[in-house]
């Protein structure tokens, strides 16, 4: 059993798992920090991101005025922002059999991977996976493709040049691997191969394997994964959270008596607390209001804003908000509202009861009822007449990079007024800042991120005992900034088995047993003899009959009627020659007995010499040994068949047959 | 005695000798109980004041099929009856005594498996044993062993009252042996009778054999205290943490020689509980020592060798919980030892030093001592208990003499300080400090609080105010912080009070502080959480109380001022909590509104916009809130801002106070008009000051309603910033005599008069007795009875021309009822005069005065003096001193509601009440 990691990135992994004849790839996360390293798209001409000086290498040598532009002491490449895609020389996706979705972050790269691979397998995910998947592809690819860019820069990545360039350029990994966004027919196609599962679906994988979504609490549809065989089980656990938010609680108890299980996706912010934040959020959202000035909150379009909505929905009263407008703008901000109000199976129990009052689940559809949250496709159209401030916005994207909240940075960023809050934990606020530097705005930063902490997680290992751990490294040791703090990594007994980008793990566990069914005339046949109390053993000679993965035990063929012509006879038709098996012998040599039946037989003279195993019998008038050892008996004796055959018959009088 | 009350006592016992069943309620016999111990204590003999008691308890005794609780009840009224010698001899006169208190009796009557006869047996023992008799008695039934046997009853009521007895018996032995003995001086004869339980009994000699009894009885007790003190195996613990109990008792109240000869029966034996280390046995045995201790330096005698030796070895056991239990324990004595102090400290001083790698203390601490506390600290749930325990016994270290301390008090804030940080999670700072003891306390809620109580009380240390920074950037890093739960921000706030008011000088305090401050206080403000917005509002009121000098010495301006630059910040804030949804934090908003601007109002300075819109929002919360909390403290306000003008400046210069006039008046008519009677009661205070002011140097007034010194309230807690606050200067000298007139009007005016009025006639007692206490008052000054109506000067013919108006509605209707049923009757005994025989005084001259005033529902003016002179103020007044309950709970009420319970019982068809089951025996 091999895992292999294309993904280094914690949250967002992409790994494969290879076991008994499967490959299967659990999770297809996109890791899109490498936007950072380029200037934003603004929606509408920004004269100051315009007339960026273009950069120039000290020395003058390198002359790369059309690619980069110089900002706040940062250079950034100013072409259409490109992704850092799964790695995908490590081995032949074309191989792959099935694609496990665990949550709808962790699906991004799927049109990179299911598109130019030579990918003919199944991908599976959940109904709120796949389409609140589909919806945060669908903004993406929206936000690109609103602002095209006719240029792409590739001179930077010329690893000549980029060793002389400035800042995090220089120290960017595999920049030629890095990809521009994929279209909207490339989502479509990859996203019609998504098969729907729901949560302890059991789906078998050819026979060898069953693979079953648990609910794992983080998200709309979010899930960990069992993959299983007869005696085998590994647990994929991806994105998980034991906050009472608005999923599904989490499934722990099915993830006990696991072999192996593949950690993934814990809090990338250990040391903030969701609740914490989420009042940290509403105190500074009201304070700056209060001021009179605008908040912006960058987002994905699904998420944690639900949670932040429900809990502003509530903060608005206590806090004399009633009259702040908050707007939503994304080109799927309809959608995303409208969705999460439709997936009521998927919902924690609280939610799930509001449907039969009937009441939607989120108070989001108050709010738009009562006109204080108010959705747009974007800022053009409706938005600008409508537009009233002070108020609070909530878009995309989260790393400043593309989308509304460019337009908003450049709109707002000049007064201390305003403020950003960030609550999506993906981003360093401060990279998705320097392009937008210097900055007057108020920035806050309280990253909500709901997965398990490591307080959490160990208590849930303790609960569910798995035999192995696989993690990502980060999770092995504490952060880097913060090396004391012991009580921010794993410490299991045995050890986690760690894991790098392109690393290849075998995982330490071995294969030792396989389920063979028996078919029923051939059962009728055995004969059980019982060899202790309660103990019956029978032999059985059958065919094995592999297909599917399955195996049986078949009756062996009666040997055909002889054929009228004997003209043609190829040596594959021959009946395989049946023999009678011979007895199974069970049972021990009493050495008195023996020696009692032996001199029965005339046989006096025996010296007995006692080893580790057994003794050894001399018949020294016929010069023959008797060797009695728990599992063997030998008889040596030279030229004289008679007597051993003679011998061998005593020795058989105490033994069982079978 | 109540005469009624003996009459039904004899009908009272035959329904409880008859059954007990049909009591009212299960508290009926701890109520009559109650009352005949009153009794006894003022009458002395019960059985003179209730003969009937004799054959009561002998009725009772004889059937045993009664209800326990009848006998339980008998057991213990037998021994109220024995208390007096005369009872006691009655008693075994007719041979009721032996039979009462035979133990035999009960059990073969398998009584004695019900707890409430136990502890009746033993609480009848404890009533009667004030005589020698008694104890002769007590001696000679030998009742001595079964009292040991109960002190591990099952019962934990029965054991603890054994315990109890089993002290009292010894006390009450030295006390009643030491009369017969000489050499007893009488000074020393004052402090035993004040100093142990028994009082004010004279002893007659006694005679050579009954001290003999005693002497047996006291050895029996130390022979078993000393025997079962020491347990045979683990499950006897039970036992010894009795006896442990029963000497801690002993040892701090027995004096010399029993003290000695006490001591010297258990001394080996408690050497050897320690020794054997009984983690559960710490405690008890602590407080053995330490009674033992404290009784040695109660008497100003030098501490006893063999306590010394016990303190010292229990302050040098191997358990490190256990040491730092014992270390706390003599701390919080405060004894003045500076050996034992210095060990203690070093002992609870040792986690801190453990954990911040600060080192605290000197290098006599025992790497042994050291490992065995980091072994302890490793585990995450002890850990944060020892460590709480360290940091709650900081006040206490702080008070120690610095000769006692292995540090300065400064490096113990650091170690604080940087505790308080290491649960932050920030451990860059102490990277000495055992990593795998701290990880323990990150993020600990309970470790925070103690240790920002710890923070707080250290403030006041001899040279700690050099960390004044420290501390101050600490605790803004605290509130700050998201993760912070409510009462750490609480705390944080509470601390950082404290050290403004120690630390006066904050030139320490740099600009970007107090920038940082100014920031978290109004992040703080908008908070989801209602109570941090409460202590922030709160904290904010606090701050401007403070006195601060910031600039130059002379200079003094208070910390929100120096600290947040003042109202200019703090007064937004104010306002936006003044709409805040949450009462809690409307009422504390005005609170604090109140503090910040009292300056303003003692320099009299002008008024601006900003305050009338105050003013405004706050008469707009009385007359709206819904909650009383909000209420309540809009009335305050107003009284403070009343009280911290007319202290200042001289009373009502018009310019500066019109705004608070006109305030005074709404807030006058809505606040006698509010449904919660702590408004009203408020309101009424505010009408107080109004009346202080007004007749402050006349000659008839008595300020503070003082004829009837203040009482406490009968049924609420008011703070007492509420009375401190009228604590006026008095210096004021006008010549108001002549202008009484004047005065009244303007009282009338400002709605003063019809507030005492209606406050009269409230529902709610305590604001009727505000009330009335107001008007007695007012009605001596203004229309004095010894003057009398005919007598009347011109000047006060004068004043009995003010009127007032009573509108036709509400409270003034009440009022004019009184006055019309008053006029009746005056009239009809002016009728009466003439024709005595023709005159019936009717009984529903009440529906004729409703008549009366229903007839004119529009505004009626009547004279002020006549309506005080006619509204019986004084006997009202009578009536509203008692307490509401008085009539319910006098045991004449008892008595009857017994008997009417029997009746009711004995009527078949109806069905007993539903019994509330108290577990009271």
């Amino acid at each position: 059993m091999k895992l292999y990691c294309l993904s280094g990135h914690p949250t967002l992994p992409c790994n494969v798992l290879k076991f008994k004849s499967t490959t299967i790839m659990l999770d297809c996360g996109l890791d899109t920090t490498s936007v950072l390293n380029f200037l934003p798209l603004p929606l509408v001409h920004s004269p100051r991101l315009s007339k960026l000086p273009g950069w120039v290498s000290k020395d003058g040598t390198i002359n790369l005025e059309k690619e980069l532009k110089e900002c706040a002491g940062r250079v950034f490449v100013d072409s259409q922002p490109e992704f850092c895609l799964p790695e995908r020389e490590l081995l032949d996706l074309s191989n792959i059999d099935v694609i496990l979705i665990s949550n709808y972050h962790c699906m991004m790269a799927l049109p990179y991977i299911t598109e130019h691979t030579g990918f003919t397998g199944t991908v599976y995910a959940t109904e709120p996976t796949l389409q609140i998947g589909r919806l945060l592809m669908e903004e993406v690819v929206n936000f690109m493709e609103r602002v095209p860019k006719a240029q792409s820069a590739t001179c930077w990545k010329n690893k000549e040049i980029q060793r002389m360039l400035p800042g995090p350029l220089k120290d960017a990994v595999d920049v030629w691997t890095w990809k521009r966004c994929y279209s909207m027919q490339e989502v479509n196609s990859a996203l019609s191969k998504v098969q729907l599962v729901g949560y302890s679906q059991k789906v078998e994988l050819f026979g060898a394997v069953q693979i079953s979504p648990l609910s794992s609490g983080y998200s709309l549809g979010s899930s960990n994964w069992i993959i299983q065989s007869h005696h085998e089980k590994v647990s994929y656990v991806s994105g998980s959270s034991l906050l009472t938010t608005h999923p599904q609680p989490m499934d722990q108890s099915s993830l006990k008596n696991s072999d192996v299980l593949i950690l993934t996706g814990l809090t990338q912010m250990p040391t903030a607390n969701p609740d914490g934040m989420l009042g940290e959020f509403c105190s500074n959202l009201a304070m700056t209001i209060r001021a009179g000035g605008n908040v912006l909150v960058p987002c994905y379009s699904s998420g944690v804003i639900y949670d932040l909505l429900e809990c502003l929905y509530q903060f608005i009263e206590s806090a004399n908000l009633g009259t702040t407008p908050f707007y939503f703008i994304s080109p799927v901000a309809n959608s995303s509202l409208e969705f999460s109000q439709i997936f009521a199976e998927w919902l924690c129990h609280n939610k799930q009861s509001k449907v039969y009052l009937p009441e939607p689940p989120f108070p989001h559809a108050e709010l738009i009822q009562t006109n204080k949250l108010k959705h747009y496709p974007s800022i053009h159209g409706d938005f600008s007449s409508e537009f009233r401030q002070p108020c609070v916005v909530f878009t995309g994207h989260p790393s400043l990079r593309f989308g509304d909240v460019v337009h908003f940075m450049e709109l707002w960023g000049k007064s201390g007024l305003n403020t950003i809050i960030f609550t999506e934990p993906d981003f360093s606020y401060l990279d998705a800042l320097a392009p937008y530097q210097p900055l007057a705005m108020k920035c806050v930063y309280c990253p909500i991120d709901t997965r398990l902490n490591f307080h959490q997680v160990s208590k849930l290992l303790k609960e569910v005992q798995p035999l192995h751990v696989v993690c990502p490294e980060q999770y092995t040791q504490p952060p880097l900034t913060q090396s004391h703090r012991s009580d921010l990594m794993l410490e299991l007994q045995p050890p986690p088995m760690p894991y790098r980008r392109c690393s290849v793990l075998n995982l330490p566990f071995r294969r030792r047993y396989e389920r063979v069914y028996i078919m029923p005339e051939l059962a009728n046949s055995l004969v059980p003899s019982e060899i202790k109390p309660g103990i019956s053993v029978a032999t059985v000679s059958a065919v094995v009959h592999s297909k599917d993965n399955k195996h049986t035990l078949q009756s062996v063929p009666k040997p055909p009627p002889v054929a009228p012509s004997k003209k043609r006879k190829r040596v594959m038709d021959e009946p395989p020659v049946v023999l009678a098996p011979k007895p199974l012998l069970s049972g021990a040599v009493p050495l008195e007995a023996f020696l009692a039946t032996l001199q029965k037989h005339g046989i006096t003279e025996v010296k007995v010499e006692e080893t580790a195993d057994g003794h050894i019998l001399h018949l020294q008038a016929e010069d023959t040994l008797i060797q009695l050892e728990e599992d063997g008996t030998h008889i040596v004796c030279d030229n004289n068949e008679p007597l051993r055959t003679t011998l061998r018959d005593l020795v058989l009088r105490f033994l069982q047959k079978l | 005695m109540d005469r009624e009350c003996v009459s039904l006592l004899p009908r009272v016992c035959e329904v409880l000798a008859a059954s007990g069943s049909s009591l009212p309620d299960d508290t009926s016999l701890e109520k009559l109980l109650d009352w005949f111990t009153a009794l006894t204590k003022a009458e002395g003999s019960l059985l003179e004041a209730c003969p009937c008691l004799l054959g009561f308890i002998s009725t009772v005794v004889h059937n045993t099929a009664l209800d326990p609780s009848i006998l339980s009840f008998t057991l213990k009224l037998a021994g109220l009856v024995a208390v007096t010698e005369d009872g006691f001899k009655a008693l075994q006169e007719c041979s009721v005594l032996d039979l009462v208190f035979n133990l035999q009796r009960w059990q073969e009557a398998g009584l004695w498996e019900d707890p409430c006869i136990r502890i009746g047996w033993i609480q009848g023992l404890r009533a009667m044993l004030q005589h020698p008799k008694a104890l002769s008695f007590f001696v000679q039934a030998d009742f001595i062993q079964p009292l040991l046997q109960l002190q591990t009853d099952t019962s934990l009521f029965v054991a603890s009252a054994a315990n109890q007895m089993l002290a009292y018996v010894l006390v009450f032995c030295q006390s009643v042996s030491s009369v017969g003995c000489n050499g007893v001086d009488k000074k020393e004869d004052e402090d035993r009778s004040s100093h142990a339980t028994t009082t004010d009994l004279e002893y007659p000699a006694v005679p050579m054999e009954t001290n003999q009894d005693y002497t047996a009885v006291v050895t029996a007790i130390l022979e078993y205290l000393k025997k079962s003190l020491v347990p045979k195996e683990n499950t006897q613990l039970h036992q010894s943490v009795q006896i442990l109990k029963v000497l801690a008792l002993l040892l701090a109240q027995t004096r010399p020689p029993l003290w000695d000869k006490l001591l010297q029966t258990v001394v080996d034996s408690v050497e050897e509980l320690l020794t054997a280390d009984y983690s559960q046995l710490t405690l008890p045995l602590m407080d053995v020592i330490l009674a033992a201790y404290s009784s040695c330096s109660a008497d100003h005698r030098l501490p006893d060798q063999r306590v010394s030796r016990l303190l010292s070895f229990m302050l040098n056991i191997k358990k490190p919980a256990d040491l730092i239990q014992a270390a706390a324990a003599f701390l919080r004595r405060g004894h003045h030892d500076r050996v034992h102090t210095a060990q203690s400290v070093r002992a609870l001083l040792l986690p801190l030093d453990i954990i911040t790698g600060l080192s605290l203390l000197d290098t006599n601490i025992t790497d042994k001592e050291r490992f065995s506390m980091v072994e302890q600290l490793k585990s995450k749930t002890s850990c944060i208990s020892v460590i709480c325990v360290c940091l709650t016994n900081t006040p206490q270290i702080s008070l120690t003499a610095a000769d006692c301390l292995p540090c300065p008090p400064a490096l113990t804030v650091t170690a604080v300080l940087s505790l308080l940080r290491l649960c932050g999670g920030d451990s860059s700072s102490s990277s000495a400090g055992c990593s795998q003891v701290y990880t323990n306390v990150i993020g600990s809620g309970k470790v925070q609080k103690c240790a920002l109580e710890a923070l707080a009380a250290l403030s006041g240390s001899p040279g700690v105010k050099v960390k004044l920074p420290e501390v101050f950037t600490l605790l803004i890093q605290y509130l700050d912080n998201p993760d912070s739960d409510p009462t750490v921000l609480h705390k944080s706030y509470q601390a950082l009070v404290k050290w403004m008011t120690v630390c006066t000088d904050l030139s320490s305090i740099t600009d970007h502080q107090k920038q940082d401050l100014v920031k978290v206080v109004r992040k703080r403000a908008c908070d989801m959480r209602w109570e941090v917005r409460d202590s922030t509002v709160e904290f904010l009121g606090h701050l401007a109380g403070v006195n601060a000098c910031q600039t130059s010495p002379g200079e003094v301006t208070d910390a929100s001022e120096a600290l947040l630059g003042g109202c200019c910040c703090t007064t937004p804030l104010f306002k936006e909590a003044l709409q805040d949804p949450e009462s809690y934090v409307r009422a504390s908003a005005v609170s604090a509104l109140a503090q910040t601007l009292a300056q303003s109002w003692q320099q009299g300075a002008a008024e601006t916009q900003e305050q009338t819109e105050i003013v405004n929002r706050l008469l707009e919360i009385l007359s709206e809130d819904t909650e009383g909390f909000a209420r309540r403290a809009v009335v305050r306000y107003f009284i403070a801002w009343f009280s911290s003008r007319s202290s200042h400046s001289s009373p009502s210069p018009p310019t500066s106070s019109s705004l608070l006039m006109q305030s005074v008046r709404s807030v006058l008519s809505q606040g006698s008009a509010d449904l919660d009677w702590e408004v009203k009661v408020h309101t009424l205070e505010l009408a107080e000051l109004l009346l202080d002011e007004a007749f402050s140097g006349h000659w008839g007034y008595v300020k503070g309603s003082d004829p009837h010194p203040v009482q406490p309230h009968p049924y609420a807690v008011i703070s007492d910033q509420a009375y401190a606050l009228h604590t006026h200067t008095g210096t004021h000298k006008e010549d108001v005599d002549s202008d009484l007139v004047g005065v009244l009007n303007s009282l009338v005016e400002r709605g003063v008069i019809s507030a005492l009025l209606s406050g009269l006639v409230d529902c709610d007692r305590p604001v009727a007795l505000k009330a009335c206490r107001l008007l007695v008052t007012l009605r001596q000054t203004v229309c004095p009875r010894s003057l009398g109506a005919l007598d009347a000067t011109a000047a006060m013919a004068t004043v009995a021309r003010v009127t007032c108006e009573l509108p036709g509605r509400g409270w003034a209707l009440e009022i004019r009822k009184i006055l019309a049923m008053r006029s009746q009757a005056k009239e009809a005994d002016e009728e009466k005069s003439y024709n005595r025989a023709d005159v019936v005084v009717s009984d529903d001259c009440g529906e004729a005065g409703e008549e009366a005033v229903g007839a004119e529902c529009h505004t009626l003016p009547v004279s002020v003096c006549q309506v005080l002179r006619s509204l019986d103020l004084d006997e009202r007044l009578d009536i509203l001193t008692q307490s509401s309950d008085h009539v319910h709970n006098s045991p004449l009420s008892l008595l009857q509601d017994i008997l009417t319970a029997s009746a009711a019982h004995t009527r078949p068809n109806v069905q007993p009440g539903q019994e509330v089951i108290v577990d009271c025996y």
